[in-house]
């Protein structure tokens, strides 16, 4: 099998089981929270984290220090922390996949976070689908709170935490930060307009920080283990740490790893993911979920970080890598992708609620051979227009609509010229 | 204040304006959904997109949402912004139904206007258009959702600005609904304001559906005449017949919102039964011999019985003109002033409010900016609702509102209250300028305390009462705590709701005298002879004995536009044009002369005349019905006063100086003139009476019932509640009452109504909220009588 | 019949006093109403409205925003079909087919039975399984049609033994 990775955050996982708070504890579980209510201020940890590099890992990428010193820590309570487990974004599942393997590593994060934000109350928001982890997760709390990690005094010290579990209803939007906090105030879920930032005026009009699951996960390693280490775990100069790649698509081994950012795209593929599928040819990609845009086979040898994947013209996302085989319709997967964003659109604004499903329409007319190059021009005019949308999932529509046109612009026409698909066989 | 330049103006705006704002100052329309001067930005429409040429972040944004910034260079003709909103225009039309041909919006229609303005002609979108089920929301609001382009404005405005919770948005995605949980009748007394805010023809006026192109409405600005607030309207009729009113778009004073009374309450001015014919003892005549009729009797009654035999009545709803030439008229003759009010209670107060000082006075804006405000035996909703509306507003930016009243008086925002018998209200107004709160009790002075505490940090208090709620010892105690309080770094005012449009000049125009009062002495004399009612109805409104004295008069003369029991009863009646159908002015609450312009002329609507057929089969050179005029010029003519308006209002300027500048008012420039103040009246010799024993009863108007026109318009049965008497849960249980059944109240009138609860309200006191021509109805509101209340034998 | 038992109810009631803003319990409200019921019925949501101290319209507001408050009556067990890229692309289309198919329904139906709903859902998070589905919260991945056909036959054999 492939090289040997080093294993941060899937250091407790084993198929089909969730680690115990035992099993955690023996892997040396907790030991950042330890450390940082034993040793360190809060100021101490949050210098930690923004040392350590650590960027987002729900999408956005947005270093966490930076946001964290944003964040308004010695403002009087009630200051919250939201770990957002809406993942909805198609290509999405590694957040799920760690609460299952090993919840306690959600909890400890929120602990650790909170203690170095100064935040008092801590909410996981999580989706409807992922009921079998929010009962994990609820277990693992319950550990926690029984060994003392989680409720009065935490360990002995002055800083108290609880966690609640908010279970969703299903819809993408709500993994949108502002969006998601209406949800937990029980009012619709549209995105709210910033500023204010929630960091100033979040859940019920109080300072909140809301972060990705996995970038919680990150932070009481970095705590124990130093910045440092945390900076060497990549592979590249500009990245830092370990990062969950969720494969999917055209490949033979579609799970979940744990590797180095930096990982080159080619061996993602074809060495974690078994390479393509019934042995065809790797046609394009979506790096980082369904947001991203597509890269085509000359970005293979593009080392998966942040700033490299920029450059490539796509983002790092959150690392779904969904992988398309050479008899893929570009056009046709352009036309599910957008369908899932008119679908998921709050209906807020205009952009997103009239202008994606008109693209999604003229993507269908393309696609069964009855577009013209007026509705060829027609999309380019719409992207730099829907990109003017109130938040960012319209944005994300448009990642994989304006690489079709850059990348598989011919595949397109080819469409319009010839009257079908030309890979289809009718 | 930064400076920027938008399409090559140079335009300065205050520090957080945003480039919408600095775009309107400096004359420049961004094309706009979402965004309403009233409610703020939202960036949901998204299309205000100006292009940013030079500024900190450059690029296409949405003006409503980006701060301006010092030296910004802004362009909306730039070609990326352009096409933006093209694109905007594009997606919105997408789906539209294009049914403007049967669309009351059309013509005046911003979806229309920004699809011309955004060049969309072609519609390149192909397949089946969404469609919605509508909702019937009840008798006043039409709803179309097919037309609905998700701007959010009528959701904002009910919800948060007018504080309704039965209209929302529903579903998401592309199939978001703007309705009820379930189809009904929407509550909030001020469901109105949809039509105006709602950029569309998603939700339209019903009661005016299918009537009138807008381009062929006749329309004027005007002023409400349904309560003493002057709210500015813009009333539209076509056909002789009156159609609409919407709100005047400017701030001030109403902020652009109306309640619906003032909206939907127009309805008395087409009715079939509106007196149009002039009737000289029970004969009908022409207008010009009931002039002449009218000034021979009176003058020669006056001149065989003596001055003294002439009673002249007032009215709170006729023009601020007509009631001036009235008191001059009784002048001429040697007669007491007329009587403006036929409740003293209500007269005295107003009368001392009328002479405060100016810089006392609120108006709606002064409340809408409050820190802090107080409601003292007034009811808001019902006396002047867009009070309620202003109260709102202050909530909405943090004022506290607490609430001194023995009613659980209903507001549309959060509010405190102090359960307080109406007669220790001027004790406790008392007792927060600084008094000792002698006669209040240990429970009601703690609370007190933390008000007055309140009131004293507050730097922009307002106090508001009613001069039927707080009577001429409430009102002095009123403006003796605003004018306490009243310092160079604090601005304390006070509001008194009044009846009527005119009432305020009304007030000021009746002489020191305590005159209403002085009434019941000269009827009890039995002297009068000829009795004039100008636009009032005291048939309906006076007490018994009263009425009895009138009925009887030689020459009982009426001028109205209303079919009411007076008009009914009158020997001579005068037609009398509608508040609508003439130039004039009223003078609101704070004492503001308010000017309006005629927006039709008097005449039986088309509808009526040609039952329905149009264009007439006869012809003939008079309107018919056209006879009605203006209750000034009908007034003038007896005086002998030419010139139209302007002479009659150079004539009153000179004959009352305090109504100096009413000739130089003009409608549409929205003049103003504030009346001065003056020297208030002395205090009434006889103190006021015992309080009664036993079970007190107060009485009390509901929003739509009492206040005369509205009365009279059919629309608005639906909001006309069932009279009920309310009585605490100890008092039920004493007179062995349950809510909804139905009891008899006696109080000098005997009547019997429903029975309902209310928690709070003090011992010992019955509340009753009636309408206009039931029997309690005679009896004034604000004032406590003795009552009993018992069991409806067989029920 | 109640919307909710009088337990379950007084639970809730708890609940809602317990919280700071009673409305925040709005979607916790709705979703146990329709464990309990299946879907959230017109009194669902009044019972919520009360039970929350706001309007049934405040309530209905946030019910019709989310795709798993079902306001429409549905079978005892709902199917979700994910049809995003990664079940797309791995033959969610002939899955989609196949159950049809069998339960000869379309997506948006209900089996004459009462048995099945059939309705579509985006990514259920198991990309990594496409193509997948949840049946009642039970999630099943790497469906093949006769995956499939076992599945509705153990989902069925759990309701009528
Ligand atoms: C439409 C949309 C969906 C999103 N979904 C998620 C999500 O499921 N999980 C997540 O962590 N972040 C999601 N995000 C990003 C969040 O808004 C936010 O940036 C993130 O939770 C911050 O955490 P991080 O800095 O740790 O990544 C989404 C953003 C958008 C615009
Ligand atoms: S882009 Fe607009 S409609 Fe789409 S989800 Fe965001 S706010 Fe809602
Ligand atoms: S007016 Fe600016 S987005 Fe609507």
């Amino acid at each position: 099998m492939s090289r040997e990775v080093p294993r941060v955050l899937f250091a407790n996982r084993r198929p089909g089981l969730t680690a115990s708070l035992a099993e955690f504890e023996r892997g040396g579980g907790y030991r950042g929270l330890r450390r940082a209510v034993a040793e360190l201020s809060p100021a101490e940890v949050r210098r930690l984290v923004a040392d350590s590099g650590l960027r987002g890992r729900g999408g956005a990428g947005f270093p966490t220090g930076v946001k964290w010193s944003f964040f308004p820590h010695d403002a009087p309570p009630d200051k919250y922390l939201v770990a957002n487990c809406d993942e909805m974004e198609p290509g999405t599942y590694k957040d799920g996949e760690l609460i299952l393997a090993d919840p306690h590593q959600l909890v400890e994060g929120l602990i650790v976070s909170a203690y170095a934000l100064g935040a008092n109350r801590a909410t996981v928001f999580i989706r409807y689908d992922y009921e079998r982890a929010a009962c994990a997760l609820e277990r693992a709390l319950a550990e926690a709170r029984e060994a003392g990690y989680l409720g009065e005094h935490i360990l002995g010290s002055d800083f108290s935490l609880e966690i609640h579990v908010h279970r969703s209803a299903g819809r993408y939007i709500l993994g949108e930060e502002t969006a998601l906090l209406n949800g937990l105030e029980g009012r619709r879920p549209n995105p709210r307009l910033r500023p204010p930032f929630p960091a100033q005026k979040g859940l019920f009009g109080r300072p909140t920080n809301v972060q990705n699951v996995e970038t919680l996960a990150c932070v009481p390693h970095i705590v124990a283990h130093g910045p440092q280490w945390f900076r060497g775990l990549a592979r590249t100069p500009e990245g830092a740490g370990t990062k969950l790649f969720g494969l999917s698509g055209h490949l033979e081994r579609t799970e979940c790893f744990e590797l180095p950012i930096g990982t080159p795209l080619r061996e993602i593929v074809e060495e974690w993911g078994g390479g393509v599928w019934r042995g065809r040819r790797f046609k394009a990609c979506l790096p980082g979920g369904a947001s991203t845009p597509f890269l085509d086979a000359r970005a293979l040898d593009v080392p998966m970080d942040f700033t490299a994947l920029e450059k490539a013209g796509s983002r790092l996302g959150t690392a779904g890598v969904t992988v398309f085989d050479d008899r893929t319709c570009m056009l046709r997967v352009t036309h599910n992708l957008i369908s899932f964003f008119a679908r998921e659109s709050c209906g807020f604004c205009t952009p997103c609620r009239e202008g994606l499903p008109m693209v999604r329409e003229c993507l269908a007319r393309l696609e069964a051979g009855r577009g013209t190059l007026d509705d060829v021009d027609w999309l380019k005019e719409q992207v730099p227009r829907i990109n003017l949308s109130f938040c960012a999932l319209a944005q994300g529509a448009m990642g994989p609509l304006s690489s079709l046109l850059a990348l598989f612009g011919d595949e397109v026409l080819d469409h319009v010229g010839r009257g079908r698909c030309p890979l289809g066989e009718g | 204040m930064p400076t920027l330049t938008i399409d090559g103006r140079t335009v300065s705006v205050p520090e957080g304006k945003t480039i919408l704002e600095a775009a309107e100052a400096a004359g420049v329309r961004v094309p706009h959904f979402c965004w309403h001067r009233a409610l703020g930005a939202l960036g949901a429409c998204r299309l205000c997109a100006v292009t940013v040429l030079d500024g900190p972040q450059k690029g296409v944004r949405m003006a409503c949402l980006t701060p301006v910034q010092e030296g910004m260079r802004v362009s909306t003709l730039d070609e990326s912004s352009w096409n933006m909103r093209r694109s905007v225009i594009e997606w919105l039309m997408a789906n539209h139904p294009h049914d403007c041909p049967v669309c009351d919006e059309g013509g005046e229609c911003q979806l229309q206007d920004m699809t011309v303005a955004g060049n969309h002609a072609v519609r390149r979108q192909r397949g089946r258009k969404r469609t919605f089920h509508n909702q019937d929301l009840g008798p006043f609001i039409e709803h179309e959702m097919n037309r609905c382009i998700a701007c959010y404005r009528c959701v904002r405005t009910y919800r948060d600005y007018c504080g309704g919770d039965d209209f929302g948005v529903l579903g998401s995605r592309d199939r978001v609904y703007f309705g009820r949980f379930r189809p009904g009748r929407l509550l909030s007394p001020f469901s109105g304001n949809l039509v105006d805010v709602c950029p569309t023809g998603t939700l339209t006026d019903k009661t005016s559906r299918f009537r009138a192109r807008p381009w062929d409405l006749e329309e004027a600005s005007s002023v409400c005449p349904h309560c003493a607030l002057g709210c500015a309207v813009i009333p539209g009729g076509r056909y002789r017949e009156l159609l609409r009113v919407r709100a005047d778009p400017r701030p001030q004073p109403n902020d652009g919102f109306l309640c619906d009374r003032g909206r939907f309450g127009y309805g008395y001015a087409n009715r079939a039964d509106r007196p149009r014919q002039a009737r000289l003892e029970g004969r009908p005549g022409t207008l010009a011999e009931a002039v002449a009729a009218l000034r021979e009797r009176v003058e020669g009654i006056a001149r065989q019985h003596g001055p003294e035999a002439v009673l002249l009545l007032g009215s709170a709803r006729a023009t601020v003109e007509a009631n001036a030439l009235l008191s001059l008229w009784a002048r001429r003759l040697g007669a007491a002033d007329p009587v403006f009010d036929l409740a003293a209670r209500r007269d005295g107060a107003a009368r001392i409010f009328a002479r405060a000082a100016p810089a006392l006075r609120a108006t709606l804006a002064d409340v809408r900016q409050a820190d802090l405000t107080l409601v003292c035996g007034a009811d808001p909703l019902a006396e002047g609702p867009l009070l309620a509306l202003a109260l709102r507003q202050a909530a909405r930016r943090g004022a506290a509102v607490r609430v001194i009243d023995p009613r659980p008086v209903p507001l549309v925002c959060e509010a405190e209250r102090l359960p307080l018998a109406p007669t220790l209200v001027p004790e406790a107004l008392r007792f927060l300028a600084g008094g000792n709160g002698a006669g209040l009790s240990q429970e009601v002075l703690q609370p007190l305390a933390e008000t007055k505490r309140l009131f004293d940090a507050a730097r922009r208090p307002v106090v508001i009462g009613s001069a039927e709620g707080l009577g001429p010892d409430g009102v002095r105690a009123l403006l003796a705590l605003v004018a306490g309080a009243s310092r160079p770094d604090r601005d304390a005012k006070a509001a008194l709701l009044l009846p009527g449009p005119s009432s305020f000049a009304c007030a000021r125009l009746a002489s020191a005298v305590p005159n209403a009062q002085d009434l019941r002495r000269r009827l009890g004399g039995g002297k009068i002879r000829a009795v004039v009612a100008l636009e009032v109805d005291p048939l309906a409104e006076a007490p018994p004995a009263v009425t009895g004295v009138i009925e009887k008069a030689e020459l009982f003369a009426a001028l109205d536009y209303l079919p009411t029991a007076t008009v009914g009863r009158a020997n001579l009646f005068l037609p009398s044009a509608g508040p609508y159908e003439q130039d004039g002015a009223f003078c609101d609450f704070a004492g503001r002369l308010r000017a309006f312009a005629r927006v039709l002329r008097p005449g039986t609507p088309i509808l009526h005349t040609g039952k329905g057929n149009h264009p007439p089969r006869t012809f003939s050179p008079d309107v018919p019905g056209g006879d009605a005029a203006p209750a000034w010029e009908i007034l003038a003519e007896i005086l002998g006063i030419s010139g139209g308006l302007s002479g009659a209002r150079a004539e009153i300027e000179k004959a009352f100086s305090f109504l100096q500048g009413l000739a130089g008012l003009r409608a549409d420039a929205r003049d103003e003139r504030v009346l001065p103040g003056g020297e208030p009246p002395a205090p009434p010799g006889a103190p006021a009476g015992p309080e009664p024993a036993g079970l007190r009863l107060l009485l009390s108007d509901p929003f739509v019932g009492w206040e005369p026109l509205s009365a009279h318009a059919a629309v608005l049965e639906v909001l006309r509640p069932e009279d009920a008497v309310y009585l605490n849960p100890a008092e039920l249980a004493r007179l062995g009452l349950a809510p909804g059944a139905r009891a008899r109240v006696e109080a000098q009138e005997l009547s019997e109504i429903r029975v309902a609860r209310a928690a709070d309200l003090p011992p010992g006191l019955a509340w009753v909220v009636r309408r206009r021509g039931s029997a309690l109805s005679r009896l004034p509101a604000g004032e406590v009588f003795a009552c009993r209340v018992a069991r409806e034998e067989g029920a | 019949m109640d919307v909710l038992d009088e337990k379950t109810l007084s639970e809730l009631a708890a609940r809602v006093r317990a919280y700071p803003y009673p409305r925040e319990m709005v979607v916790d409200v709705l979703r146990a109403i329709q464990e309990r019921r299946g879907w959230v019925s017109d009194e669902g949501v009044e019972l919520a409205a009360q039970l929350l101290r706001i309007s049934p319209l405040e309530v209905e507001e946030v019910a019709t925003f989310y795709d798993k408050i079902y306001r429409r009556p549905v079978g005892r067990k709902v199917i979700h079909l994910c049809d995003s890229v990664c079940c797309f692309s791995r033959g969610g289309e002939d899955i989609l087919k196949h159950l049809e198919k069998r339960l000869q329904i379309t997506l948006g139906q209900t089996t004459p039975d009462g048995m099945f709903t059939l309705l579509p859902t985006c990514c259920l998070g198991a990309c990594g399984q496409a193509p997948a589905m949840s049946v009642n919260l039970r999630l099943y991945g790497h469906l093949t049609p006769e995956a499939v056909d076992r599945i509705l036959e153990e989902e069925r054999r759990e309701v009528s033994p």
